[in-house]
């Protein structure tokens, strides 16, 4: 049985993870949430009885999984019955894969396509539409219903509906689903082939849900018809925070314990974690203004008693903005000596972030950047060469040995999957042939392209006999030679160079600049936030506009753990040259904002 | 849960072959090269984690020969279970990975091992043109091993064996048309990742052994070792603690012994003497070989074995060959039962020919005491002993048709009540039946006694040689087990003799005949009426069933073979039957009468009055070349056995030629001509119809021409 030092985790965290039964855990920001989970897991796993059970978590994204994984293995826990992914990574691993001989769809077998192929078939079947449908329009999910459109537009569903008929016409006929057609598929595996569920019930003996509040309904139908027909030998562990619930345009929410416990028919014990270990008092005590589910939290961490500093500026223009960014952000780290990898910038929009990082690269040059605008490539998971190159623009290094293994045995799966006979190859090797690859490419497109021919020709496999490969090939090097194009055209050629590529997979350095969405889970020193502008926090297509707002300010102010610079600039008009207003409810907050620099004795 | 069927396409000399087993103790029987190795090592490839890393290791060898070239076609190895269940959790992995779902649940699951072309060269083949001749032969010519793939995959539904189903799924190389769909379903889906077959069921394999002693002294392959290792990770480290201690003193004791030290300088000096300083090995030391270790010293033990009264236990070098073997076997038995012991919802062990352990005796009573829980045993044997004891229901016949594997299940189709008439008649007769590649059924001893003896001094080759099995039923009741000759069960050919029974003499009742005649007659016309009732039911059993023939003798056995001409044979044994020198002469005239109703009854008489066995030996001794088989019985020999080849058909007419120039009554020139003519027989030079015409023109009065005219 797994044990931890007495300090690992406080009691809150210990009743959690120690309650026999299924938990849902409602766990409030910078309350050691993946901690719990992690140490969960790690429990769960040294309580298994059998070699043919499985404890199953799943995580929001990737890296998340990744990071726990890693956690898990530094605690000496034996993980080779963990499985840990994002829900499609699951529905792809243990639902669509053993059992697409079960769906017409799906027998004759298929390839996942990513963001990029959806957008440019989306863009080719716009064309010519006589309702001029543009591409971001037609995103649509499902829910166990059906579909739904992401177009509040109703009048437009029609049109969209039309659309994406051809859509999934064209991919059918080319044997390709994308991602909400994974969830779609899944689903309708688990209630057209009940064995399914019945299997996959006695397989897992817990599943975990990390940030429950973005999952989608089909997601929590599809966990929910596993867990029921386990019939209560599966048990379950939901943890996430309901006021940071930010996906609800693309149908994520945070379901009740009752209603969870009604799809999976099981009792869920409620929990909380109310102690905040990452802001200081003062931050605490701003962002709970936008709580939507009031809930009693407790600074309690290293930075509790930090005098924090909050400001709203509400009078910058949009022209001065870049200027005042560049303040904000030169006051933090020279005058009170803020690292810069603590530093923060998010807006909600990304086409907002994109231009203004390489403003910013090019205003503070004695900085570095992390960045989604100056990523060069998409950053795609399911894409085999975005796997490899995870491994080829890494150094070997101890830090990095378990991590690269682990990207070695994914991209030995992938080459599996796609058909490629991988018996003489190990994980060890595949890493010692990548290591012993080099080129002297600069320029970074070009380099990759030697570096996987070189690789290639070296493993005596012949990638362009492999159609998964080549589509893949085709789909990474035309989305990151369209996103580099715009890089260069906007922030000079550097953007295409080898070493800006390496960047992507180091460890951060530099000032982070990110979405909303993307900073989810994430904590900094300081946060700097433009761009609060109602129509755009909350989202114009959201639902009820009044909470959405409210989640999207909880969560980008909890990010913080000392200071809050929020910034809603005058000067932006949308579409139709109407002028956008500060975010309302941001207005609306009596808060005592601090001026920056602070007036003396203020 | 149990393997329900094997299914094997181009393996070794599988061409296409279906294999079922049923839950319990199976039987595999088939003569020596039939391929029943290469039907456990092919299901070695996909349940033997010692032989898994092998099914990557496919080459072209392992192809079937009569392919012609193997390149483009696939080998695969197919196995369905039955008696799963998805709602036994202990299950769920493996059916996750290989169950079949069908109409909402789980019944069987199919398990594959594939090797086929990559998919590269697939799609090459798939974008052929229909008939494109010269393409086809431009892919296939530049196919390596190199694009050969192992996949193993699970929930197939095709019926791999069928020949269709193959041409869909591989191609019609005749016709050049390949599919173009290179990820049929119907081959099912890849395995998961995250489950190993292996590692799901347990699987042991006891391999036929030569040499039992060299096994026991070879640490890899000792079972007891193998149990020793099993069990020394669960001896307490306190309980061998005191034990090292006495070992590690015992050690430092004994060679501290004066003399070991003395034996030791006296080496070093012997070595210095001799090869000099420079040359000598640097230390040396004599010390005890007992290991320290724990795990090793309790690994260091060895069995020993009593065999005899006197108390005396040797180690198994001393022990005779069957004792070694029963003991090898025991271990293995023990190995598994610890294996299982793990597992608890599939066991699978395989005993490769175990006549090769152990003895006669025990071999009979081994399979029906054999009886773990939830386990199949899959035994393949040559040995009758065996065969025997064996379900006939359970058994699989293995047999070699051309340079293929055939199988054979003989019970299949067939109804309880005729199982168990067969099974009786198995258990009674011996199963040699089973092992035959044809059998003739014959009525009693008479025929079963002098049929071999005439077939071998008329045509000087042997039943066994021809392969034909004469098989004395004792009785008319030939379907009870002709009924396994048929295209559904055994694919062999099966000749049934049988008497006809007519009258030979006047059966019609006359009110003038004494009691005792009036009894034979009623008798007579009583077997009349039998015989053709069982003619009637005897052709219509036959009827249709391409492997079944029914020869009748027109009379009786007896009869028909005095009438065949050889009436001097049985008046040779005159003298054997009767003292009375009236009734010698009377029985030698009737005999020799060529009125049936006088020479009928009167062999008839002899045979009952000395019993029918006694009086067929005596006969027996008598046959020579000269004798003519009758002819019904030559029918039934060569309708068994078909075709003759022609170097057996050869070999009868060099028999025959060779008896010819012993009479010394033929000219010698026409002997010699038919000499060569029997050569160039042989070269191929002469077909069958003019090496006939030759004979019946050159010696029309011998045997071989009647015989000729059934080949």
């Amino acid at each position: 049985m797994f044990v931890w030092p007495k300090d690992d985790l406080n009691p809150e965290q210990v009743a959690a993870i120690t309650e026999p039964g299924s938990v849902f855990l409602v766990a409030c920001p910078g309350s050691g949430k993946t901690r719990a989970l992690t140490y969960k897991i790690a429990l769960e796993l040294s309580k298994l009885t059998t070699a043919k059970a499985w404890v199953v978590a799943i995580t929001y994204t990737n890296r998340a999984a990744d990071e726990i994984h890693e956690r898990i293995e530094r605690l000496g826990v034996d993980t080779s019955q963990l499985w840990i992914g994002t829900i499609h990574a699951f529905c792809l691993e243990w639902i669509l894969r053993p059992y697409a001989l079960y769906h017409p769809d799906l027998k004759h077998g298929f390839r996942v396509i990513d963001s990029h192929d959806t957008e440019q078939m989306f863009t080719e079947l716009c064309k010519g539409t006589p309702e001029r449908l543009r591409p971001f329009e037609c995103n649509y999910y499902f829910t166990s219903e059906g579909l739904r459109l992401e177009a509040t537009d109703r009048r437009r569903h029609a049109a969209i509906s039309g659309l994406l008929e051809k859509y999934w016409a064209h991919l059918r006929a080319n044997r390709q689903i994308d991602f909400e057609l994974i969830l779609y598929y899944a689903h309708d595996l688990i209630s057209m082939v009940p064995s399914i569920k019945t299997l996959l019930g006695s397989l897992f003996a817990f599943v975990l849900v990390d940030e429950f509040q973005d999952t989608k309904e089909i997601q929590y139908a599809i966990l929910g018809a596993i867990l029921k027909s386990a019939g209560g030998r599966a048990k379950t562990f939901l943890v996430g925070d309901p006021n940071q619930a930010i996906y609800g345009s693309l149908g994520g929410y945070a379901i009740s314990r009752t209603d969870f416990a009604d799809l999976c028919g099981l009792e869920l014990t409620e929990k909380g974690l109310v102690m905040n270990y990452r802001s200081s008092q003062r931050i605490v005590d701003y962002f709970v203004n936008y709580n939507v589910h009031p809930a009693p939290i407790i600074a309690e961490g290293r930075d509790k008693d930090y005098i924090s500093l909050v400001s709203f500026d509400r009078l910058t223009s949009n022209a001065q903005l870049e200027a005042e960014l560049v303040r904000l952000i030169r006051f933090n780290i020279e005058t009170i000596g803020i690292k810069p990898h603590e530093v923060c910038v998010v807006a909600p929009w990304w086409i907002h972030l994109a231009s203004m990082t390489r403003r910013l690269v090019a205003a503070l040059p004695e900085y570095s950047f992390d960045g989604p605008g100056i990523a060069p490539f998409a950053r795609d998971i399911e894409n085999f060469w975005y796997k490899l190159t995870r491994i080829v623009l890494t150094e070997p290094s101890p830090q990095l040995y378990v991590r690269r293994l682990r990207w070695a045995g994914e991209v030995l799966a992938a080459l599996d999957q796609a058909g490629v006979d991988t018996a003489q190859l190990s994980r060890k090797s595949l890493l010692r042939e990548c290591n012993s690859i080099h080129s002297e490419q600069n320029d970074g497109l070009p380099y990759l392209r030697e570096i996987f021919d070189l690789l290639f020709a070296q493993l005596k496999i012949d990638f362009r006999a492999v159609p998964t490969l080549v589509e893949h090939y085709v789909a990474f090097f035309e989305s990151s030679a369209t996103r580099i194009d715009r890089l260069v055209r906007e922030g000079g050629v550097a953007f295409a160079e080898i070493t800006t590529f390496r960047k992507v997979f180091a460890t951060r350095s530099g000032i982070t600049v990110s979405t909303i969405h993307g900073v989810k889970g994430a904590e900094y020193d300081s946060v700097i936030a433009y761009a609060l502008l109602e129509g755009m926090v909350p989202h114009f297509a959201d639902d009820n506009q009044l909470e959405a707002a409210k989640r999207l300010l909880y969560v980008v102010c909890s990010r913080a753990r000392k200071n809050l610079h929020l910034v809603s600039e005058s000067g932006r008009v949308d579409g139709r040259g109407q002028p956008y207003e500060a975010t309302r409810i941001l207005a609306a907050c009596p808060f005592g904002y601090d001026d920056i620099p602070p007036r003396p004795g203020g | 849960m149990h393997i329900s069927k094997v299914q094997i396409v181009n393996y070794r000399n599988f061409s296409r072959a279906d294999i079922q087993f049923n839950r319990g103790i199976n039987t595999i029987i088939g003569e020596n090269g039939s391929g029943k190795t290469n039907l456990f090592r092919a299901m070695r490839l996909l349940l033997d984690d010692n032989l898994l890393r092998m099914a990557y290791r496919l080459d072209e060898t392992d192809f079937h020969r009569a392919l012609g070239s193997w390149r483009g076609h696939w080998i695969i190895i197919s196995l369905e279970f039955q008696n799963v269940s998805q709602d036994e959790a202990i299950q769920s992995l493996f059916l996750h990975g290989v169950g079949n779902i069908e109409g909402g649940a789980i019944g069987t699951a199919t398990y594959n091992l594939i090797f086929r072309p990559k998919a590269s060269v697939r799609a090459k083949l798939g974008e052929l043109q229909e008939g494109d001749q010269n393409g086809l032969a431009e892919i296939l010519h530049a196919i390596t091993l190199d694009d050969y793939e192992t996949v193993f995959t699970g929930k197939s539904t095709a019926d791999f064996t069928n020949p269709a189903v193959y041409e869909a799924l591989v191609g019609n190389f005749a016709e050049v048309r390949f599919p173009d769909e290179l990820e049929p379903p119907e081959i099912g889906g890849r395995i998961p990742g995250i489950m190993s077959i292996t590692k799901e069921v347990s699987f042991t394999f006891v391999q036929a052994l030569r040499d039992v002693v060299s096994d026991f002294q070879n640490n890899r392959t000792n079972p007891l070792l193998t149990l020793l290792r099993g069990k020394s990770g669960e001896i307490s480290a306190e309980a061998m603690a005191p034990i090292t201690a006495l070992v590690q003193n015992l050690n430092t004791s004994i060679i501290d012994l004066p003399e070991v030290e003395s034996i030791r300088s006296d080496i070093r000096e012997t070595i210095t003497d001799a090869a000099g300083e420079t040359y000598s090995p640097s230390t040396l030391s004599i010390r005890s070989a007992l290991p320290e270790d724990a795990d090793r010293l309790f690994q260091s033990l060895r069995l020993f074995v009593g065999e005899s009264d006197d108390g005396y236990e040797g180690a198994i070098h001393e022990l005779s060959l069957g004792g070694a073997n029963l003991i090898y076997l025991t271990l293995k038995l023990l190995e598994f039962k610890y294996q299982t012991a793990k597992h608890a919802f599939a066991n699978f062990l395989l005993i490769e020919e175990p006549e090769a352990h152990i003895h006669t005796h025990i071999q009979k009573t081994l399979f029906d005491r054999l009886n773990f829980p939830e386990t199949q045993v899959i035994y393949s044997t040559h040995s009758t002993h065996i065969s025997e004891v064996s379900n006939v229901e359970n058994v699989n016949i293995l047999g070699r048709v051309g340079g293929a594997c055939e199988v054979f299940q003989p019970a299949t189709g067939l109804q309880a009540g005729q199982v168990r008439s067969i099974q009786r008649y198995l258990d009674a007769v011996r199963s040699n039946l089973l092992f035959a590649k044809s059998v003739v059924l014959v009525e009693g001893d008479a025929e079963e006694i002098l049929v071999p003896v005439l077939v071998k001094q008329v045509l000087g080759v042997s039943l066994d040689e021809l392969g034909i099995s004469l098989i004395n039923i004792r009785s008319t009741g030939f379907k009870n087990v002709a009924v396994l000759f048929h295209d559904s069960r055994i694919r062999k050919r099966c000749a049934i003799v049988t008497d006809l029974d007519a009258t030979f003499f006047d059966a019609v009742p006359d009110p003038l005949d004494t009691p005792a005649i009036s009894k034979a007659k009623e008798k007579a016309r009583g077997a009349r009426a039998a015989g053709l009732r069982r003619q009637a039911d005897l052709q219509e059993f036959a009827n249709d069933n391409p492997w079944m023939s029914v020869h009748f003798a027109p009379h009786t056995f007896e009869v028909d073979f005095v009438a065949a001409g050889n009436a001097s044979k049985v008046v040779g044994v005159l003298g054997e039957i009767y003292t009375d020198v009236a009734t010698i002469a009377l029985a030698k005239e009737e005999l020799e009468s060529n009125d049936v109703e006088r020479f009928g009854t009167r062999a008839l008489t002899m045979a009952s009055s000395a019993g029918k066995g006694w009086f067929a030996i005596q006969v027996a001794k008598l046959i020579d070349p000269d004798t003519h088989i009758p002819d019904y019985l030559a029918g039934a020999i060569f309708t068994a056995h078909r075709p003759v080849s022609t170097a057996i058909l050869a070999n009868m007419l060099d028999y025959r030629l060779g008896h010819i120039r012993k009479t010394e009554l033929y000219d010698a020139d026409d002997i010699a001509e038919m000499q060569g003519q029997i050569q160039a027989f042989r070269a191929g030079q002469v077909d069958r119809a003019g090496i006939r015409d030759a004979m019946l023109a050159s010696f029309p009065a011998d045997q071989i021409n009647a015989i000729l005219a059934h080949v």
